[in-house]
């Protein structure tokens, strides 16, 4: 569909194409992001310092994993709302294993390497469900996985009795914490590298192309030959793996498992991709606006903190920013069908 | 309210061990020797798996087996509401229990059930929370939030020299246990004219929500001298991020319950003190009343109105206090 639109463009006027990369919704939040910068800086110039912006990302990595597993579901015409009590779920799974092996005096290396193990064990878990429910018991996407994200967080309280889990090796703390260059760590680095792949992925592969040709039309797409059921089952399973990707880093950066940590994160991340720019109908959307959609529903939140907005009041610019996103996007679409590019 | 509960498990706990005793003293049948003669005191908690709760019934099965009464224990798993509650106190009054210890999770809603323990000569203690008209009631037990906020309050203005910027990491706006203890905190503030409230924020449910409102109150604030995180999560949050920011010990915090992390985390010098509920005590003193009253005995020195008192604990008194540390799964 990119490509599609890129050919458009070439035989357009160079003033056409001008505009219509000036109105892509990545572009747009470019310029929302710039302009939020600018404004929270002048505001209290804390707003632009290294310490502001490392605490900005790593708020963005958890949601920004949901959020590229998001990005992938919704171009399929699809949404998972499992993600958030995912995230919760292979958060506790991890802690209270990393725990149990701790007590047990387990050596710190292999305990980690168990926990990993165990968190993304548990996020591939859920979306093999999810996929499963949808492509065989042939639920549709919003029921399947309310009802996951409802089990997955019954099924967190039944693990943890809603207690906080601690106990694991200290080690967890450094290494979800400890900064290079007093901005990267290295879940955030983890983040990075795992964001270039499903972007390149979705941009550039087979697995990319299908993704947007099952949301756009599944019936042709699978007269065209895809196996769509199978492509769904990955999908979402992807999307599950993000959500205990992101459960881990959660604990990575807390030193402790958090039964609640992952509520309403789902909303976080389908938020995330609207704002980006993927249009809920699937067959469109770029991880480019995904990534800067997290980045400004995240950065927000400081910048308000900083300077002295009350938190209920918080909600609300989030809110109101949600709906200018989306109103701008569907402008956009209806100004560029007027122009014959429907 | 978790705080509530376990108090209302302690008080039953106390009031079945009190049964059994007068019991033992007043006839062979004590001590469930015969099945006929025991006494069945039924609780419903607000929410099963609630780590609150389940301390306050750790307290209640203790005191049972000390009073040697049965402890029926039945509620809703997963939800704090009067729907999935009011089935599990009628299902008790249709046992025709002895007594009843009831966490109402609404005050009104939940009235009708006390309404019908009364034609069935049941008697009720409510802990945690309490119903509308409490005339019935054998007592209500409660846990005092305001006063929790006021002692986190004069705790870190010991703490902190009595001077300084403080923040307030709340969990929730909308639930009631922090909006007293927030009030408290506040209002016992203002007896301390150098200390200065910089701001509130709000975790909801999310510790790494508290984690960065907290970084960034540090940034903005770099003097800050002291924290009252009003919950678990924002508890958890916080430690999180003084822990990660090199200032541990060095910015007061004050923490809110006991459970087992929290009391670590108290142990390494994270938190400076905590303010914990007493559910055991609770617990006990609601079984202890109820027995009483079953049995006709000490009937005058029940108390109808009990607001439990919370303790501090610190490093400085952990010997003495670390009893009240909430029990571990």
């Amino acid at each position: 569909m990119t490509a599609d639109t890129m050919q458009q463009d070439a035989t357009e006027t160079r003033g056409a194409r001008l505009k219509a990369v000036l109105l892509r919704q990545d572009v747009i939040l470019l310029g929302v992001l710039v302009v939020m910068v600018v404004f929270f800086t002048t505001m209290n110039p804390l707003f632009f310092t290294r310490f502001a912006f490392a605490n900005i990302l790593q708020d963005w990595a958890p949601v920004m994993l949901l959020a590229m597993g998001q990005t992938y579901v919704i171009i399929t015409g699809g949404i998972d709302l499992s993600v958030g009590s995912t995230l919760g779920l292979s958060g506790v799974a991890a802690a209270m294993t990393m725990r149990s092996l701790n007590e047990g005096g387990t050596a710190t290396g292999a305990t980690i390497a168990v926990g990993v193990v165990v968190a993304l064990a548990t996020g591939l878990a859920v979306g093999l469900v999810n996929g499963l429910l949808i492509t065989r018991a042939k639920l549709a996407p919003f029921i399947a996985t309310l009802a996951t994200m409802g089990a997955g967080a019954g099924l967190t309280l039944v693990l943890t009795g809603g207690v906080q889990i601690a106990g694991g090796p200290v080690e967890v703390i450094r290494l979800g914490n400890t900064q290079y260059l007093n901005l990267l760590t290295i879940p955030l680095i983890i983040v990075f590298a795992v964001l270039a792949v499903t972007w390149l992925v979705l941009s550039f592969t087979r697995f990319g192309r299908w993704t947007y040709a099952v949301g756009s039309n599944g019936f042709a797409a699978r007269g065209a030959g895809i196996g769509v059921d199978r492509h769904l089952l990955k999908v979402y399973m992807l999307a599950g793996l993000m959500a205990g990707l992101a459960g881990l880093f959660v604990y990575f950066r807390l030193g402790s498992g958090s039964p609640t940590s992952g509520q309403g994160q789902e909303l976080a991340a389908i938020a995330a991709a609207v704002i980006g720019g993927t249009s809920l109908v699937g067959g469109s959307g770029r991880m480019s606006g995904t990534v800067l959609g997290a980045l400004i529903t995240t950065a927000v939140l400081s910048g308000l903190i900083l300077i002295g907005v009350a938190p209920n009041w918080q909600q609300v610019v989030i809110g109101l920013l949600i709906a200018v996103a989306v109103g701008v996007q569907q402008i956009n679409v209806r100004t560029r069908k007027g122009a014959g590019r429907g | 309210m978790k705080r509530t509960l376990r108090t209302v498990i302690g008080v039953t706990m106390a009031g079945a061990l009190a049964f059994s005793m007068a019991a033992c003293g007043d006839d062979s049948t004590a001590n469930g020797g015969d099945d006929g003669k025991q006494l069945t005191i039924g609780f419903v908690p607000g929410i099963a798996s609630d780590p609150f709760f389940k301390a306050m019934q750790i307290g209640a099965e203790a005191k049972a087996k000390e009073l040697g009464i049965k402890l029926l224990r039945q509620g809703a798993p997963g939800e704090y509401s009067p729907q999935s509650q009011i089935p599990f106190v009628d299902s008790m009054l249709t046992q025709r229990v002895d007594g009843l210890v009831l966490v109402p999770t609404d005050p009104d809603a939940l009235q009708p059930s006390v309404t019908k323990a009364q034609s069935a000569k049941i008697p009720v203690v409510t802990v945690d929370t309490t119903v509308t008209d409490q005339s019935y009631l054998t007592s209500a037990i409660t846990g005092d939030n305001v006063e929790g906020g006021r002692q986190a309050a004069k705790t870190l203005a010991e703490q902190i020299g009595k001077s300084g910027e403080v923040f307030l990491m709340s969990g929730s706006p909308t639930a009631t246990t922090n909006q007293l203890r927030e009030k408290g905190f506040t209002e016992e503030l203002k007896n301390y004219p150098d200390i200065t409230l910089v701001g509130k924020e709000y975790a909801n449910s999310q510790p790494a929500r508290a984690t960065s409102a907290v970084n960034t109150i540090l940034l903005k604030h770099p003097n800050l001298k002291g924290i009252f995180a009003v919950d678990g999560t924002s508890g958890t949050g916080t430690v999180a991020a003084l822990r990660n920011a090199g200032k541990s010990g060095q910015v007061k915090l004050i923490g809110y319950d006991a459970y087992e992390n929290q009391v670590a985390d108290l142990k390494a010098g994270v938190f400076s003190a905590l303010v914990a509920q007493k559910p055991g005590d609770q617990a006990a003193l609601a079984l202890q009343n109820l027995v009483d009253t079953i049995r006709n005995q000490n009937v005058d020195k029940i108390e109808k109105d009990v607001v439990m008192s919370n303790v501090v604990m610190s490093r400085d008194n952990l010997a003495e206090t670390e009893q009240y540390q909430y029990p571990a799964k």
